[in-house]
C-alpha cells in the first residue's frame, strides 16, 4: 500500500522526461460512471480521426464520464467482463488486487494527480481462462473541451491461455485547443496468455499527453504493443516497461509522426526478468516542422538464456525537426544475448526522384517513401493490421504535409 | 508524334556531359545508343526522362510538338514517357507490389495480370523493391513498371547489362511487344547482347563523349563495332574503309 502522504509529496515530483506541466492550470470535471446505449455524436467524430467504428467500441470515455456500450454484452458471451473501473473496482475483487499494483502512484506527478483526484474512470477488461476472443475489443478515450485534465485508470488481466486484441483510440474532439490526457495502465498477461494491444492516436495542438503504462507477462505468455500517434500535439511523454517472465514474448513497436513545435518522448522499456524471455523493441520516427523526437528504446536482461533487439530508425522531413534515438541495453547476466541498431536520416532524392519518374509527384513520392518507412511486420491479427494499415495511409499523408 | 533533341547539353554537377545531341524519333522506331563506359548514354536518357539529378544546359527536348525542357519527371511521366533505369534504387519497406497499385491506379491496367506472368515478376511482387534483387529480377520489374505506364516513348537503360539468357529472350519480347504497339523506344547498351534478340531495330547511333559521332542502321554499324571496338570501328565506319 502506498501512504497519502507519499502520493501527496509527488505531487510536486516531475516526470524523470519531458517537459514539466503545471497541473493546478487544467480543470477536472466530475467522475461519472454509466452505460450508453448510443455513443454521442462528438465522440463518433473523434474516433473517426483514428479509424475506429463507434459501433464496435465497448468502452467509450468523454472527458471524465467513463461508459461501457452494448458491445460489452456482446463480449459477456464469451466471458469478457468489461467495465469502467469505477465499477469495477466496487464490484470485482480481481480489480481492486490489481489496481495499483504495477504503477506507483507516487511514481509522479500525473500517477499522484490521477489516484488521487482522478475518480478511478477508465476501463477494466478480464478475460476468462482459455478464452480465445475472436473479435477485438476496441475501446475509445476522447477529450470534448478545452483545458481539462482527463485522467483513465486501465486494468486488463488476461487469464491463462486466454487470448485478446485490444485496440485503443485516443482522440481530441474538432476544436478543443489545449489540455492533457493522464492514462495509467496495468495489463496482465497470465501464463500461457496473449494480448495485443493496439493505439492509435489523433491529438491536438495543445494537448499534453502523459501515458504511464506497466505490462507483466507470466509463464509462456505473449504481449504485442503497437502505438501510432500523429496529428500535432504540445507533448507527449510515454516510457512504458513490459516485465517478462519466463519464456515469454513481447514485440514493442512506436510509430511516431512528429509535427509542429511538438516534443514526442515516447519509447518503451523491458525488463528480462527470466530465462526464455525475448523481447523486439521497434520505433520509427518522421519527424517535420520544428518538433523534437526522442525515440527511447531499453533492455535490461535480469536472466541468461534471454534475447533483446532495439531498432530504432528516424526520418527527417525538415532540415529543423530534431530527432534524438537513444537505445539502451544493459545485461546483468552472461548469456543473455542483446542488440541495438539506430539511424537517422533524410528522404533519399535518389529514391524521391526514382519515383517521380513513375508519375508521382514529389509529395506523393514522400508519402510512398514515408509509408513504407513505416512498414513493420508486427504480429498483429489481420483484422487490425488492415486498421493499422489504414491509419499508416493517413499517418503518411499528413507526415508529407 | 515524335520525340526531337535540338541540340542538347546536359550537365552533372556543373560538368557537361552530354555536348550537344540531336536526334529525333518517330512512332514505332526503335533507336540503338551504344558507346563505350562514361560516354553519356545514361544521362542522355536521364536528361529525356527529367530526372532531377541531371540538368539541360543547353539545346531542348520537344514531344509530340511540345517543349518539355524544364517540365518535371512526373509531368513527362504523365504525356507517356517512361525510363527502365540501369540501377534503380534498393526502396526498404515499399513493395513491388504497393508501387504496381499505386501506378494501376495512376494509369489503369487492365493486364496487370498477364504483364506480371509474361515478365515472371509476380513471385516477388510481395518483396521490397529492388532490395536483395538478382539482376535479371531487376531487370524485368524495371521493365514491367515502365509497361505498367502505357508508354509512347520507353527509355531502356541497359536493360541486358547483368541479366541471363533467359531473361534477356523474355526482356526481348517485352521490348518487342511495346514497338508493336507503337511505341518509341531508345535502348542503351553497352553489350549488345539484347539486340539479336529484336525483329527491327530503325537506327544505331554511336555515343562518344557526349556526342553522336556515327549514326546508320544496324547492319552496318553494329558488326563492324562489336567487331573492332569503338574506336577502331568508327575509324573504319567513318572512313568509309
Amino acid at each position: 500500500m502506498y501512504s497519502s502522504e507519499q502520493v501527496l509529496r509527488a505531487l510536486e515530483k516531475p516526470a524523470l522526461y519531458g517537459p514539466d506541466i503545471d497541473l493546478s492550470k487544467y480543470r477536472i470535471e466530475e467522475p461519472d460512471v454509466g452505460e450508453a446505449r448510443e455513443v454521442d455524436q462528438v465522440v463518433v467524430n473523434a474516433a473517426s480521426r483514428v479509424g475506429l467504428d463507434s459501433s464496435s467500441l465497448a468502452y467509450v470515455q468523454k472527458n471524465e464520464q467513463a461508459l461501457a456500450t452494448m458491445m460489452t454484452k456482446l463480449l459477456e458471451k464469451y466471458g469478457v467482463v468489461v467495465l469502467p473501473t469505477r465499477e469495477a473496482l466496487s464490484r470485482e475483487s480481481i480489480a481492486r488486487e490489481l489496481a495499483w499494483r504495477l504503477v506507483d502512484p507516487a511514481k509522479d506527478k500525473y500517477t499522484a494527480f490521477t489516484y488521487l483526484y482522478g475518480g478511478e474512470v477508465g476501463y477494466f477488461i478480464y478475460v476468462p481462462p482459455g478464452v480465445k476472443v475472436p473479435i477485438p475489443i476496441y475501446t475509445c478515450l476522447s477529450i470534448v473541451s478545452n483545458n481539462v485534465v482527463q485522467t483513465s485508470h486501465n486494468i486488463v488481466y488476461v487469464d491463462e491461455g486466454a487470448e485478446a486484441h485490444l485496440v485503443t483510440g485516443c482522440a481530441i474532439s474538432h476544436g478543443v485547443k489545449d489540455g492533457i490526457h493522464i492514462g495509467i495502465s496495468e495489463f496482465y498477461v497470465a501464463r500461457n496468455a496473449k494480448l495485443t494491444f493496439t493505439m492509435l492516436h489523433a491529438w491536438a495542438r495543445g494537448l499534453h499527453v502523459r501515458p504511464r503504462t506497466a505490462v507483466k507477462v507470466g509463464e509462456g505468455g505473449e504481449y504485442v504493443n503497437y502505438y501510432v500517434t500523429y496529428s500535432p500535439v504540445a507533448s507527449i511523454q510515454t516510457y512504458p516497461v513490459v516485465y517478462l517472465g519466463r519464456n515469454t514474448r513481447a514485440y514493442l513497436a512506436s510509430i511516431i509522426a512528429s509535427s509542429e513545435e511538438g516534443v514526442y518522448d515516447v519509447g518503451s522499456r523491458a525488463v528480462l526478468e527470466k530465462p526464455g524471455a525475448a523481447v523486439e523493441n521497434v520505433s520509427r520516427v518522421v519527424a517535420r516542422d520544428v518538433s523534437e523526437t526522442y525515440a527511447r528504446a531499453e533492455i535490461e536482461a535480469l536472466e541468461s538464456d534471454t534475447k533483446g533487439h532495439i531498432e530504432c530508425l528516424g526520418l527527417l522531413l525538415s532540415t529543423n525537426a530534431v530527432i534524438s534515438s537513444i537505445p539502451v541495453i544493459t545485461s546483468r547476466k552472461r548469456g543473455a544475448l542483446l542488440s541495438h541498431e539506430a539511424a537517422i536520416g533524410l528522404v533519399a532524392e535518389e529514391e524521391i526522384d526514382y519515383l517521380m519518374s513513375r508519375g508521382f509527384t514529389e509529395e506523393e513520392a514522400k508519402s510512398v517513401l514515408v509509408r513504407g518507412f513505416m512498414n513493420i511486420d508486427a504480429p498483429l491479427p489481420p483484422s487490425i493490421k488492415k486498421q493499422v494499415d489504414y491509419i499508416l495511409d493517413m499517418v503518411a499523408k499528413y507526415a508529407v504535409g | 508524334m515524335t520525340l526531337e533533341l535540338v541540340n542538347l547539353r546536359v550537365c552533372v554537377e556543373d560538368r557537361e556531359v552530354i555536348k550537344g545531341v540531336s536526334l529525333r524519333v518517330e512512332r514505332g522506331e526503335v533507336h540503338v545508343v551504344v558507346g563505350p563506359n562514361g560516354s553519356g548514354k545514361s544521362t542522355l536518357l536521364s536528361a529525356i526522362m527529367g530526372l532531377r539529378k541531371v540538368k539541360v544546359c543547353g539545346g531542348s527536348i520537344i514531344f509530340e510538338g511540345r517543349d518539355i525542357t524544364d517540365m518535371p519527371s512526373y509531368e513527362r511521366a504523365k504525356l507517356g514517357i517512361a525510363l527502365a533505369h540501369q540501377n534503380p534504387p534498393e526502396i526498404k519497406g515499399v513493395r513491388l507490389l504497393d508501387v504496381m497499385n499505386a501506378m494501376a491506379k495512376k494509369y489503369g491496367c487492365s493486364d496487370c495480370t498477364s504483364l506480371t506472368k509474361t515478365l515472371l515478376v509476380d513471385s516477388f511482387l510481395s518483396r521490397n523493391l529492388f532490395v536483395g534483387f538478382s539482376g535479371g529480377e531487376k531487370k524485368r520489374a524495371e521493365l514491367f513498371l515502365l509497361m505498367l505506364q502505357n508508354p509512347e516513348l520507353a527509355l531502356l537503360d541497359e536493360p541486358d547489362s547483368g541479366v541471363d539468357v533467359e531473361s534477356i529472350g523474355m526482356l526481348a519480347r517485352a521490348i518487342e511487344s511495346l514497338r508493336n504497339r507503337g511505341t518509341r523506344i531508345i535502348l542503351v547498351t553497352h553489350t549488345g547482347a539484347i539486340m539479336e534478340k529484336l525483329s527491327r531495330i530503325n537506327k544505331v547511333h554511336v555515343l562518344i563523349d557526349g556526342r553522336i559521332v556515327y549514326s546508320d542502321s544496324p547492319d552496318v554499324v553494329l558488326p563492324v563495332i562489336f567487331k573492332l571496338g569503338f574506336k577502331k570501328g568508327l575509324e573504319v565506319l567513318v572512313g568509309g574503309v
